[in-house]
């Protein structure tokens, strides 16, 4: 456990026999990003409530910076900071007090200097002293990062972060998480805005239905890219093109696209290789184009939500 | 513990009711102070006078009197014939008096506020969505509400201090200032009954607070149970108002049924004890104490027990 900020083992939850989370395990390096993916409704939000314990479990275990979640209690909470769906405050008292709230909740002491210093990090200095009522999404939201970073945590959960939020505030949001990760602060975000999740996390979880289909690494996906390519041929004969590809094994997982297109997974070099191959043989190539693969296409290729495509195309392998 | 409490009192004080609600009562005692001095007239300072005059003429009719009526007039002739022996004036006003029956009546008030605080106290924390910031902290749940529920408790005594306060500040500017053990007469149920100002007053406020505790669980256990804060205030408002109206059901009830007595309503008022000793009967304070007491255990653990439990989902 030593070394990870966060370790979840076999967390399940059912309410009656509907089970809304599914034996999910994962574990989230010092210092990463990880972003938990998944249409509304999969549990992402169960998931996080289990965590910070808001909800009960039915099964499994969390472990906090290598604290146990049942037997160290106070010591798991003090090192999660958390904002669980939209930051909520207390309308009618101040921004400030009700950091002041929060920092009197601490399991250690917080000093009038480190209040300070959260505020100026969530740029509030002007509004601190406004009653909340008067803030708006941003600046509640920045509200929200403030309370959360108050204790520093080493584990930052967010749920739905960007939510409300305008591209710019989007923007700085996610600059302001890279520099928060360089102190050593992990952070679990959970989003189904999967363009967000790709710009923002290290590694990622797909969750549907409660269960985890997938955990990878956002970079791996991104190497990927530099040396397998999706690419488009639109040739003058399909048949024909097909039959020379998949005789030579230049390329795997052929599809028809349409009348006129074919698309192929294959490396740098065999694109080359295959375009010769099929000059040589008169097939007339037009176009030859390569697609890549985003987080938002993998997603649905998981989910099997992006089925529609492929009724259309002809598996020929 | 201190913090959690600190924080939960601030929070009380950070919302502007909770200062109305110590002003309504400020005024609604000197309201009060005014009407009884108004209406009331002067003091009459022939009193012995009048009230001898009043016995002789009863003591006239009496004779005269046909049997049905006799009965009322003996008593009454008992009771005036009281203030004489006692030399009690019967239309005494002073400091004191008006603590005793005035500021008495307005701990009413004191109630209605503390229920209406009390009931919003976990739930508000729900319609308003800062439950979910307020129990990720490293803190145990019922350490939470533990505070929740101490910190509405101390809010109360704090309306029963502005309450006495306010009422011994208006008695003392409006009215004569007599002795804290000056007797007088105290109408019950049974008669009359004699008792010393100060004394009966403090007694009053004691047999007082059991039933605001009870009424304070209540609501705060309905705090808990409803997410939104208007049904939760809706219902303590409701379940305080029915307690005070099935009195005369329950009176009904316990002639033909013992377990009616065991109801909580009849004992949620037990200043009655500071006039008569047995309610519906038989039964007397300790019972009615224990009672209460059982009651305020199973609300309790009903309370702690699905706030531990509770799956927080909003």
């Amino acid at each position: 456990m030593a070394g990870k900020a966060l370790e979840i083992q076999s967390l399940t939850k059912k309410i009656k026999d509907k089970v809304i989370v599914d034996n999910v395990s994962l574990s989230i390096e010092k210092g990463e990003i990880f972003g938990l993916l998944g249409p509304n409704g999969a549990g992402k939000t169960t998931i996080i409530r289990m965590i910070v314990s808001l909800i009960g479990r039915t099964q499994g275990s969390v472990f906090v910076n290598g604290y146990n979640l049942d037997t160290h209690f106070k010591e798991s909470m003090s090192e999660i900071g958390a904002i669980v769906e939209n930051p909520e405050f207390y309308k009618y008292l101040s921004g400030y007090k009700n950091l002041r709230h929060y920092a009197n909740m601490a399991k250690n002491k917080i000093s009038d200097e480190r209040i300070q210093e959260v505020i100026r990090v969530a740029d509030l200095e002007e509004a601190i002293h406004q009653k909340v009522k008067t803030y708006s999404l941003g600046m509640r939201q920045r509200l929200g990062v403030a309370q959360a970073l108050l204790h520093s945590p080493s584990l930052l959960i967010l749920d739905e972060p960007t939510n409300g939020l305008d591209p710019q505030g989007i923007r700085e949001f996610r600059e302001y998480l890279r520099s928060i990760t360089k102190e050593g602060i992990s952070v679990l975000v959970s989003s189904h805005l999967l363009s967000e999740m790709q710009l923002m996390c290290d590694r990622y979880a797909i969750i549907e239905k409660g269960k985890l289909i997938h955990i990878s690494s956002i970079n791996q996906l991104n190497d990927q890219n530099q040396e397998v390519h999706t690419v488009m041929f639109e040739v003058s004969d399909l048949e024909m093109a097909l039959e020379l590809l998949s005789e030579n094994n230049l390329g795997v997982d052929f599809k028809k696209v349409d009348q006129n297109q074919i698309s192929v997974i294959l490396d740098k070099d065999s694109i080359a290789a295959a375009n010769r191959l099929l000059v040589k043989n008169n097939v007339d190539v037009y176009a030859i184009h390569t697609v890549t693969t985003t987080l938002e296409d993998r997603f649905l290729e998981l989910t099997g939500k992006g089925s529609q495509e492929v009724k259309t195309s002809v598996h020929v392998n | 513990m201190f913090m959690l409490i600190k924080n939960e009192i601030g929070k009380i004080f950070g919302k502007k009711a909770s200062w109305i609600y110590m002003l309504i009562i400020v005024i609604a005692v000197a309201i009060g102070g005014i009407l009884e001095d108004r209406i009331g007239g002067e003091p009459n300072n022939n009193w012995r006078e009048e009230t001898q005059a009043t016995v002789n003429q009863l003591q006239q009719d009496l004779e005269a009197a046909p049997e049905e009526e006799k009965e009322w007039m003996s008593a009454e002739l008992k009771r005036q014939q009281g203030f004489l022996d006692e030399n009690i004036n019967p239309n005494a006003k002073s400091n004191w008096h008006f603590m005793n029956v005035t500021v008495a009546g307005v701990t009413m008030l004191v109630t209605l506020f503390a229920v209406i605080v009390s009931s919003a106290s976990v739930s508000s924390e729900f319609s308003d969505g800062t439950i979910k910031q307020l129990l990720i902290r490293p803190h145990e749940r019922w350490a939470i509400l533990l505070s929740k529920y101490l910190s509405v408790i101390i809010y109360s005594l704090l309306l029963m201090i502005v309450l006495i306060l306010a009422g011994f500040v208006t008695g003392s500017i409006l009215f004569d200032s007599v002795d804290f053990n000056t007797k007088f007469f105290e109408n019950t149920l049974e008669g009359q009954r004699i008792a010393q100002l100060g004394p009966q007053f403090f007694l009053k406020t004691v047999y007082y607070l059991p039933s605001l505790l009870i009424l304070i669980t209540i609501s705060f256990m309905l705090s808990t149970l409803f997410k939104s804060q208007s049904l939760a205030v809706g219902i303590g408002i409701f379940v305080l108002f029915l307690s005070s109206t099935l009195g005369g059901l329950i009176v009904f009830l316990a002639e033909k049924y013992t377990w009616a007595k065991f109801l909580i309503f009849p004992h949620l008022d037990l200043t009655v004890y500071a006039l008569q000793d047995k309610i519906l009967g038989d039964v007397t304070l300790p019972i009615s104490l224990l009672t209460l007491g059982v009651y305020y255990i199973i609300f309790i653990a009903l309370t702690f027990t699905i706030f531990q439990k509770r799956d927080v989902s909003i």
